[in-house]
Formats: C-alpha cells, sequence, structure tokens
C-alpha cells in the first residue's frame, strides 16, 4: 500500500501530468507564470485546493445525490478558492495583486474538476488526498519550470533576484519581450511536451491517419 | 563530368548500409542541388509536371531578385544620405564601405554600403538555418530541400538593416523549428516560417524591431517609417517629411532591407504569376480586401485617428505590402488549396492588414501579422469550401 | 416501520441513510452543504477584513512614500507616513477644502459621482469624468515646513489608464519625483514607465519657467531637446510612443488649469 501511494503522487508528475499529457489547466498556466515567486504561489494555492476538495469530496461520497453532484463538487470548490484568496490578500498582499483574479479562476481549472469527478467520486479520502497533492504538483512542477524560462530570459531575473543583468538596468542581457506576454507560455509548454514525449515515447498519441505511400506508376 | 562521376562513386557510402548512412540527407541536399533529383513523388497526388519541388523554389528565389537588387541599392542610399547629412559612419563597416565613398548619388557606393548589411545578415541566416535543417533531416530521416533557400532569402529580406545577428540567428532557429519542423518539415507547415521567424523577433525584441532608429544603419540616425509617420499625423504629413508616392512604388523610403519597393515587389510578382506558382486568385482576393476595406474605412472616418483617411493606393505602396503580397501571400504551402478558398484568404488578408495598420493603435504594420493570421485559417477555409461543395453536389442526386 | 428493527432514528440519521437520489436526500444536502460553506466563507472573509484593508492602505502609503523617495524596504510604512498630511483640493478654486474627511474620502468614488465631477469635452488624458476634489498629501520636513507635495495623477496609455503620482518641490514647479502604481502597458515596452532609470530622469525637471510663471513647458518627448527646452523635456521611453504620449499628456493635464494648476499658483504665492 506505501509503494502505491508513493505512486499517485509521482505519477502525475512527469507520466500523467495533468498539463503536459491531459493538456489541462493551460488557461492559468499561461497567465501567471511570467515570474518564479507568483507561480510558486499559485502552484501551493491549486495544490491546496485539489487536494482538499479532493479529500472533502471523497468524504461525501457517498452521500451527494448524482443529480446535483456536479454543483456540490463546484460549491466545494468555489469555497475553498475564496478562502486561498482571502488569505492571499491578508497576507501576502503583494502577491495576490499580480494574481489578481486568476486565485478565482482556480475555480474553472479543469484539474480541480477533473479529479474530483475521475478520482475523489470513487475512492477513499486517504488516497484522494493524496492524488490531489499529486496532481497539484505535476501542475506546480510545470508551472515552475514554465515561470523559470519566462523569468529568467524575459526578466533576467529568478524569484525577483537579478541573475543576467539587463540592458535597461545597465547590464549586457537584452531579455526577450516575448517571454513577458502570456502566449509564449503557450511555446514553451509546448517544448516541454515535446522534451517529455521524446523522453517517454509511450506518451506519443497514436497517428489518427497516415498518409499512403505508394510506388510510383 | 567529373562530379557527376564523383557523386555516383561516393553514393553507396551514403544508402542503407552504407557507412555514412547517417547522412544520405547532407549527401542528397549537395547531389541535388547540383543535379536534377532521380526519385520521383511517392505520395498523392500524382501530379505530371515538368514543375518540382526544386523548380519551384528555385523560381522563386529568382523573383525576389529585383527586390534584392533595389533594396540593397535602398539601404545604401538611405544610409549614405544620412551620412551625407551629417552622420559619421561607426564599426568595421566603415572601413570596408569606405572605398566608394558615401556619395549618395552614386550608385555604386549605395549598393556597396546595402550589401554590407544584407551579406551578414544572408550568411547568418543561412548558416543557422541550414544547421536547422540538416540536424532534423538527419534525424527524421527526410531530406534537406531548396525551400529553405526560399525561406532564408524571404526572412533576410524582411528584416531592418539594422537587427543584431544574434537577433538574426534566434529568429531563423524559431522560424525553422516552431515554424515548420515541429509540423512534419517542408510541405507540412501550415504558418510562413519566414514570417513566424519575423514574428517572434518582432515581440521578443520589438525595440530592434520597430521605432525610429532602427531603419537607417547609422549610428544616432532617428527617423519613423512613412506608415508611423501616417499612424500619428496622417496621410497628409508625409508630403513634409519628403516621402511621394512615386517614391515609396519605387522604394527610396525607409524600411526593411528588401520590402520597401513595390516596383520590385510586382516584377517579382509577374514572374512567379508568369511560371504559374503564385496563384493569381489569392492576390485578386487580397486586393479586393484591402481596396474594398479602406474605402469603408475612408467613409466612416475619424476625428481621433488619421489613419481612417488613408487611401487605399497609399496603403499598397507603404511597409511590407507588396512584398508580403507577391511572395507571401501567394505561398502555395501555408496558402487554402481551393478555388474559392483562396479569394476567402486572400480578402482575409487584405481586411486585415488595414484593420491592424488604421485600428490598432501599437502596430503601425500589420501584414505579417495579417498573413499569419490566414494561414491559422487557411485549413479551416478549405474545409468549408469543400463542405459547400459536398452539399452542393448532393443536391443534384436527390 | 416497527417490523424493521435497524430503522434510524431521529429525522437526520434518516435522511443520511435514505438513498443519495431520493427528493428529500438532494434537498438536504444541497441545502446542508450551502449553509455550511457559506459560513466557512463568511466567517473568513469577516475575521480577515480588517488585515486586508491593512494591507491595502499600506500598499497606498507606500507608493506615495516612494515618490516622496523616502521608502526604504522593511520600514515602518505608517510611522514614515505619519509626516505626510492628506488634504482635500478643490480643483476649481486650487484651495483646501474641509467639506470631506481626508481619511475616508475616496478619489475614485469623487470621479463617478456626477455631484462631485464633471464630464470632460476635451479630455487629453482619457479619463472621461474629472473630479472637483483630489486627495492630495503634504510632506513636512523635520521643522514643520513644507518640503514636498504629491499630487494624484491618471490617465489613458497604450492599453490601459497609468495611475501614479507626482512629487513636488514645496515651490509647486520643480519636480521631485513621479511613479506609477497600477498599470497595464505592455510589458518590456510601456511598462518601462516603471523603470528606476527612466524615473530618475524626471527628478529636477521643471513644470514651466524658472518662477513657476508662464505656461507649461514640461513635455515627454523623443530627440535631444534645444539647450533653452532641456529643463523641460524627458526623453520618451524607447519603443513605447504611445505610452509616452499618454504620459506626455496625461502630466501635462493635470498640471495644467482643468488640474492642479490653480492650487499650485496658489501655492508659490503662499496662498494656502
Amino acid at each position: 500500500m506505501p509503494q502505491v501511494k508513493r505512486e499517485m503522487l509521482i505519477d502525475p508528475l512527469v507520466d500523467n501530468n495533468p498539463i503536459t499529457l491531459q493538456v489541462l489547466g493551460i488557461c492559468s498556466a499561461l497567465a501567471v507564470t511570467s515570474s518564479l515567486q507568483v507561480s510558486l504561489v499559485m502552484a501551493i494555492a491549486v495544490t491546496f485546493v485539489t487536494a482538499f476538495s479532493n479529500l472533502f469530496i471523497s468524504l461525501l461520497r457517498n452521500q451527494i445525490p448524482s443529480s446535483i453532484r456536479i454543483i456540490v463538487q463546484m460549491v466545494i470548490i468555489a469555497s475553498l478558492v475564496i478562502l486561498v484568496d482571502q488569505v492571499l490578500k491578508a497576507f501576502a498582499y503583494e502577491i495576490s495583486k499580480t494574481l489578481s483574479v486568476f486565485v478565482g479562476l482556480i475555480i474553472t481549472n479543469c484539474i480541480v474538476m477533473g479529479r474530483a469527478e475521475a478520482f475523489a467520486m470513487k475512492n477513499p479520502p486517504l488516497p484522494s488526498f493524496i492524488d490531489g497533492i499529486g496532481n497539484g504538483m505535476g501542475y506546480g512542477l510545470i508551472l515552475l519550470l514554465v515561470g523559470f524560462i519566462r523569468e529568467l530570459f524575459g526578466s533576467g531575473s529568478l524569484f525577483g533576484i537579478t541573475v543576467l543583468p539587463t540592458v535597461n538596468n545597465g547590464g549586457w542581457y537584452v531579455p526577450n519581450g516575448m517571454l513577458l506576454l502570456p502566449p509564449s507560455a503557450f511555446f514553451v509548454i509546448g517544448l516541454i511536451i515535446w522534451a517529455f514525449r521524446t523522453w517517454k515515447p509511450q506518451q506519443v498519441e497514436k497517428r489518427e491517419f497516415t498518409i499512403q505511400t505508394a510506388e510510383a506508376h | 563530368m567529373g562530379a557527376r562521376q564523383f557523386f555516383d562513386r561516393i553514393e553507396p557510402n551514403f544508402e542503407k548500409g552504407g557507412k555514412w548512412e547517417k547522412f544520405f540527407p547532407l549527401y542528397e541536399m549537395v547531389e541535388s542541388f547540383l543535379y536534377t533529383p532521380k526519385t520521383v513523388t511517392k505520395a498523392a497526388p500524382h501530379a505530371r509536371s515538368f514543375v518540382d519541388m526544386k523548380r519551384i523554389m528555385t523560381y522563386v528565389v529568382l523573383a525576389t531578385i529585383p527586390c534584392i537588387l533595389i533594396g540593397l541599392w535602398n539601404t545604401g542610399f538611405q544610409a549614405n544620405q544620412a551620412i551625407a547629412s551629417g552622420l559619421e559612419p561607426t564599426g568595421w563597416r566603415a572601413g570596408i564601405a569606405g572605398i566608394f565613398g558615401y556619395n549618395p548619388a552614386n550608385p555604386l557606393a549605395n549598393f556597396f554600403h546595402g550589401l554590407m548589411y544584407f551579406l551578414p545578415i544572408y550568411i547568418t541566416t543561412l548558416v543557422v538555418g541550414g544547421i536547422w535543417e540538416v540536424l532534423f533531416a538527419t534525424i527524421r530521416r527526410h531530406e534537406v530541400n531548396e525551400g529553405f533557400l526560399v525561406t532564408s532569402m524571404l526572412y533576410t529580406l524582411i528584416l531592418p538593416a539594422t537587427t543584431p545577428l544574434w537577433q538574426v540567428a534566434l529568429g531563423i532557429s524559431f522560424g525553422v523549428v516552431l515554424g515548420k519542423e515541429v509540423f512534419g518539415g517542408t510541405g507540412k507547415n501550415f504558418l510562413n516560417p519566414a514570417l513566424t521567424g519575423r514574428a517572434f523577433l518582432y515581440f521578443a525584441y520589438p525595440a530592434s524591431m520597430s521605432g525610429d532608429s532602427v531603419w537607417v544603419p547609422v549610428d544616432g540616425f532617428s527617423g519613423a517609417t512613412a506608415l508611423a509617420i501616417s499612424a500619428r499625423d496622417g496621410v497628409q504629413a508625409l508630403a513634409g517629411e519628403g516621402i511621394s508616392w512615386w517614391g515609396s512604388f519605387f522604394g527610396t523610403i525607409q524600411g526593411c532591407l528588401g520590402e520597401t519597393s513595390t516596383f520590385a515587389a510586382l516584377l517579382g510578382m509577374a514572374f512567379l504569376l508568369a511560371t504559374r506558382i503564385a496563384n493569381w486568385r489569392l492576390i485578386v482576393g487580397c486586393l479586393a480586401g484591402t481596396i474594398g476595406f479602406s474605402l469603408l474605412l475612408n467613409i466612416i472616418g475619424s476625428d481621433t485617428n488619421p489613419m481612417f483617411g488613408m487611401p487605399f493606393w497609399w496603403h499598397i505602396v507603404l511597409g511590407g505590402y507588396a512584398f508580403g503580397l507577391a511572395f507571401m501571400v501567394t505561398e502555395p504551402v501555408s496558402a487554402s488549396h481551393t478555388n474559392m478558398g483562396r479569394y476567402i484568404y486572400g480578402a482575409l488578408i487584405g481586411v486585415m492588414v488595414v484593420m491592424i495598420r488604421v485600428i490598432n493603435p501599437a502596430f503601425p504594420e500589420g501584414m505579417m501579422l495579417a498573413i499569419l493570421f490566414a494561414n491559422i485559417f487557411a485549413p479551416l477555409i478549405d474545409h468549408f469550401v469543400v463542405q459547400a461543395n459536398i452539399r452542393r453536389r448532393a443536391k443534384r442526386h436527390v | 416501520m416497527s417490523d424493521m428493527p435497524d430503522a434510524p432514528k431521529g429525522p437526520i440519521a434518516r435522511l443520511l441513510a435514505a438513498p443519495p437520489d431520493s427528493v428529500g436526500k438532494t434537498l438536504f444536502i444541497a441545502v446542508a452543504l450551502c449553509l455550511f460553506c457559506s459560513m466557512v466563507v463568511s466567517v473568513a472573509a469577516v475575521s480577515l477584513r480588517p488585515v486586508q484593508e491593512t494591507n491595502r492602505l499600506l500598499d497606498k502609503q507606500r507608493n506615495i512614500l516612494q515618490v516622496a523617495g523616502r521608502y526604504e524596504p522593511g520600514m515602518n510604512i505608517p510611522e514614515a507616513f505619519a509626516s505626510f498630511e492628506p488634504r482635500i483640493v478643490d480643483l476649481e478654486s486650487g484651495t483646501f477644502t474641509d467639506q470631506f474627511d481626508p481619511a475616508s474620502f475616496d478619489d475614485a468614488a469623487a470621479a463617478a459621482d456626477p455631484e462631485l465631477s464633471i464630464a470632460l469635452t476635451d479630455d487629453p488624458a482619457g479619463i472621461g469624468r474629472r473630479a472637483n476634489y483630489r486627495t492630495i498629501y503634504l510632506v513636512k520636513d523635520d521643522n514643520g515646513d513644507l518640503d514636498k507635495v504629491i499630487l494624484p495623477i491618471q490617465g489613458y496609455g497604450l492599453w490601459s489608464t497609468l495611475y501614479g503620482f507626482i512629487a513636488l518641490e514645496e515651490n509647486g514647479n520643480d519636480i521631485y519625483g513621479l511613479q506609477f502604481y497600477q498599470h497595464g502597458e505592455t510589458p518590456g515596452l510601456g511598462a518601462e514607465v516603471d523603470n528606476p532609470r527612466w524615473i530618475a530622469l524626471w527628478s529636477g525637471k521643471k513644470l514651466r519657467g524658472d518662477e513657476g510663471e508662464g505656461s507649461l513647458k514640461i513635455t515627454v518627448a523623443k530627440g535631444v531637446p534645444s539647450p533653452d527646452m532641456a529643463d523641460f523635456h524627458i526623453d520618451a521611453l524607447a519603443g513605447a510612443t504611445l505610452t509616452s504620449v499618454g504620459v506626455d499628456n496625461l502630466v501635462r493635464y493635470w498640471m495644467g488649469e482643468d488640474g492642479f494648476a490653480p492650487f499650485l499658483e496658489n501655492l508659490r504665492n503662499g496662498g494656502v
């Protein structure tokens, strides 16, 4: 059993990553990854919400009427998100200002709903909780990777500490402005998916069709 | 035929089982560059034509020659004019370009000065892009083909002369890898790789790709492009800056290396149309879109945005419009493939150019973005055209 | 019923044991969950509100401290802010008014209130409505004499409204500093309005002629100014023409007759 639980934590990091394999939760991955610090806070917030929504939904799973189960899940998730938002505003005001609406938008993050519906509704509380943490960490791993690349090459710093002194501040590094724009995360995530699938070829989807080859006539 | 014999002798080494099997694409590239390829099309459709990929690509490169020549002259002309007005030539080029002097009235001096900027960018593009091409060809076992020669030439011609070479290298890497190779290589790219690379630089390093000091390669020179001036003060202000319609038509204005001359682009376009590489429907659609939409904006008018009043004949000669129309809109791979689709695709570009130029406050030029935008829609347009055709024909058999 | 020995007693226990899809159970779960969640959320919101309010206030005070050049990371903000005196200015007459309490006056609400603001027809800063009253801050030096005045400014750039403060020396003409605390300009281009090196360009510039007389001369523009304009010229941001034009417009608007000019006139003449 401990072995299984370890796998539940490790599996969503690379082998079954919610962003790179299931391609969920892209919206916030685009919006908040221009700096590492914000990515980290977002990753923690999503991990918290996924873990506890999984836990509570799993506790209630035998009582939830199937006709209103999505609404019940949403209410639980939304309450947790509001809680996170309020706490951030109270204790990490600067970061909550940069995250702005994206904390609120965790409610619509498909990873949270997806794990609640696919896992927590069918499994006991403890595994559900661990599954939530695992998936949150899988999401967080990609967020941090993207944030690392975007902050390092976009602003020449990591966690706000200058690594590559930029030209505007008297240094030599010309920052790549595109990485500061949200769409650049598409490219970065795409390249990460490419890297993951080269590393783990079993993740590559089957071709829907092949172009026929024939001998010339 | 020493070379032919040489190739025949070394060829077995590169074939399956040969000791340099892995480097077959490299061998094939050099060999087919010099001789007609021996292979024939294996995949459908089996259209029989003397026009093969190699010939198409060579024709496109030939068609850009007027743009290259006028571009070289104009780049030097703009630089020499700035020097004549009192600025000092700087950098390593100053020593070499001085051979012919800096007289803007001397075509040879202009030409040579322009070459000093064109060559480093072009060589960087060829080397860096070539490395990526060969790398992918080797790993993926497909052939290196002449498409890259077109991409690298077009890419060079749409860069400002002052682009730092490391940015040139980054841009072409992005264009070749993310604009083409990730989708499977030449023929499978739905975006124009040259424009993808250019767009990357535009968003990544806007200070080197737009603004007032990048167009003329002399230190300390600052001057807005015709489009930037019109965006600020209206098209009437151009005369005050010494920019006439005919000047823009022949390309004696500030702009990227090879895209300022509408005249040269038209020559290239005529050649591509005559050889049937460019499809005239694309061009008609694009012109119709631009003329229609700019007339509409002329009628609507605006008190605060002088670009609303810009007539279509100015839209066509300014910025990269003509160059884009001749070489990018007509690119067969990334355009629509159905005849009806080609009109729609062209019109979409024509409308979007005017829309971006006039209505978007941040981008004075819109040709690049409009073409990339339409590239993305091309398969969708084709899909609907095909569906409509199927429905129409199905009705006949009720 | 009585012949079912394990039948649960009590209404709640019975509901819990009921099949999940019965109508009663569905209603029960829905109501109970909503009640519970709303309680959790309200408790969190109410109990954390004081901390959040403090944060918002601190954030604003920190921006004002920054523009006055009095901010250092880790400092006690309320203490440093004690030497800043908020006052409400009537823009029309350029005098202080005691009509409102500076502690509770809300500039944003005043700008939206038709009673307290005017709709602009000539609107270079792109703000739509202008409040008739604005909160400004007087900074005193150690002797209690006026050192700087800090005036709120805002206006439209390329994509967004920029909100900031401008700090003037006690003569009401020399610029001490400028700082925007909220905007949505393009990262790397327009967003360079936050760059300390660009902000430093403002320091020491003048709004009007030497004595503060005459017309408004301050401009944000490209290129090298003529020598007699050097004191009034701030080099525009590279590659961000429209943001620079926006900043130019908004500074000129707020320092002009429609903005704080009457107040600054009074300040120079010692009339406030």
